[in-house]
């Protein structure tokens, strides 16, 4: 047992028989922050649903805290502590914040201490409590769905693409709140195409290309890596 | 235009409005959650009143015969979810809505089909005694006060149950974002097996309040579903606050069109003004939004 919180190996995963993700191994350690970085259908969000239990993998095994989770139902991978935020956000929309934080929570009722944390992390969302999730901007929708997973106080956050939608400014807010959850010591996988906000966050990181990882490294040793100097940043 | 006469027509037309709605809310309920229209609801109403019928002549006493009848309809909406349901949510799209439909319109032939056979001239009527009581100078039949005010009761509390409980905001996550709701840990398939049997309860309801204003004979069921489909549709599918102001709206439009013009044409009436809601508002009165 390598002892590892979150370690994926060989994953394959796809849609209608044919595969995306091939043979995708990665780890992310207790307290590490770590990004899949990859352009437009790399495959990143397919590999995070077969992680998550919202995509069967036909291949491959994803362990958490040493226990195998492979093809669990995504409400039970949700309870074990591997939250997942999908790009969609899929947020109630005819529900308050209020109540899309309570549900969050479920299936247990939500503390005052959990939500008192989420207020101090996006204040925005204390004083929009009671608007329909529905009615909100892309910007506080974000907030709103990362809040919502922090609910359940799960031991890894799955963030696909958080900046989505998002202006410039408004990525760099998402980021800002990242780090301070970072710091806070909370584990967090995120997929990003936005490459500098995310090796920004992260420690490692992994590429994903046509559905494979073929590059892994420390963030500074990816962020000086040529191929990833010209197809993620721009050099 | 007699002024009494009005009052009386709308009043009716609310007291028949409330079955409508407990009537739509089953149906309502069980599509928002799982796509499956259920064109057995009617049946499963009928199917209640039978038994309670049966039982009653039996020598049952009504209030134990009402709680069996009630029961048994809800353990068959249980049985039906974790059996002849099951392919269904397997089903990813469109396909799932047609072959819900489909294998519920089988259910209700089949019901409709054993009541005829064994039970053609079996029909449930619950006689309330005592004088009428006048309200807004209506005199109302003490019957279709008592279903009414059981009506609201039971509705209010679905309202409470949906609104302030864990597993009623998790039934209506599930009718919002399924995926959401698996995300935050809420299983989707137990919530629709607990609200299949929820639905089959409140058909029970449906017999045991009409019964006490109409009788409720073996062959009603069709009609009841129909209603039901109505409502639901109009009201917004996955609504219950919907359901009951559809079937309220939808119960008035056909008592005061039978009165003023005539029966024969109120079921049509009915039918129009569904027709007029659903162009002017899609998604119903209080629809959710897709």
């Amino acid at each position: 047992m390598s002892g590892h919180l979150l370690e994926i190996e060989g994953l394959c995963a796809g849609y209608l028989g044919q595969d995306v993700v091939h043979n995708a191994s990665l780890f992310v350690g207790q307290g590490e922050a770590v990004a899949v970085i990859g352009s437009n259908g790399a495959g990143k969000t397919t590999m995070f649903r077969a992680i998550c239990g919202m995509l069967e993998a036909t291949a491959g095994t994803v362990r958490f805290d040493g226990e195998d989770i492979t093809n669990q139902k995504a409400h039970k991978v949700s309870r074990a502590g591997v939250v997942y935020v999908p790009a969609e956000r899929h947020l109630f929309p005819q529900m308050s914040v209020r109540e899309n934080l309570v549900l969050g929570a479920y299936p247990k009722r939500p503390s005052g201490s959990q939500l008192d944390m989420i207020f101090r992390l996006f204040p925005r969302l204390e004083e929009r409590l009671s608007q329909h999730a529905g009615l909100m901007s892309g910007g506080e929708q974000q907030m709103l769905a990362v809040g919502r997973a922090l609910m359940s106080s799960p031991r890894v956050l799955l963030l696909d693409e958080p900046t989505t939608g998002l202006s410039p400014l408004l990525a760099n807010e998402a980021y800002d709140a990242l780090a301070e959850l970072r710091s806070d010591g909370l584990t967090i996988l995120v997929a990003e195409q936005q490459v500098p906000l995310a090796l920004g966050l992260v420690d490692r990181g992994y590429v994903l290309d046509h559905g494979r990882i073929d590059l892994t490294g420390t963030a500074d040793e990816l962020r000086d890596d040529p191929g990833v100097r010209r197809a993620y940043l721009g050099v | 235009m007699n002024l009494t006469d009005l009052t009386a027509v709308v009043l009716d037309g609310f007291v028949l409005g409330l079955q409508f709605g407990i009537l739509g809310v089953g149906l309502t309920l069980v599509y928002g959650l799982g796509g499956i229209v259920n064109l057995a609801h009617g049946q499963m109403a009928v199917l209640a009143a039978i038994i309670i019928a049966r039982l009653i002549d039996g020598g049952t006493q009504t209030a134990l015969a009402l709680l069996i009848g009630v029961t048994a309809v809800g353990i068959l909406g249980l049985v039906l979810d974790l059996t002849l349901m099951q392919p269904v949510y397997r089903e990813p799209g469109e396909g799932r809505v047609l072959l819900g439909l489909l294998l519920m319109l089988g259910v209700g032939f089949i019901i409709d089909g054993i009541l005829e056979w064994r039970y053609p001239i079996e029909a449930l009527t619950l006689r309330v005694s005592g004088s009428p009581i006048r309200i807004l100078d209506v005199p109302m039949r003490r019957g279709s006060i008592i279903a009414s005010a059981a009506i609201i009761g039971i509705g209010a509390a679905l309202a409470l149950f949906f609104r302030y409980t864990t597993f009623g905001r998790a039934t209506r996550s599930v009718i919002q974002d399924e995926q959401g709701a698996r995300l935050c840990g809420v299983n989707p398939a137990l919530v629709r097996t607990v609200v299949f049997a929820l639905s089959g309860v409140l058909a029970g309801v449906v017999a045991v309040t009409r019964a006490m204003t109409t009788p409720v004979d073996s062959t009603a069921g069709v009609s009841l579903t129909v209603f039901a489909l109505i409502v639901a549709v109009v009201g917004g599918l996955g609504s219950v606050s919907g359901a009951f102001l559809a079937g309220i709206l939808l119960g008035i439009v056909n008592t005061v069109s039978a009165f003023y013009i005539g029966s024969y044409v109120s079921t049509i009436i009915l039918l129009v003004v569904a027709a007029i809601t659903i162009v002017v508002r899609p998604s119903g009165l209080l629809g959710v939004k897709s």
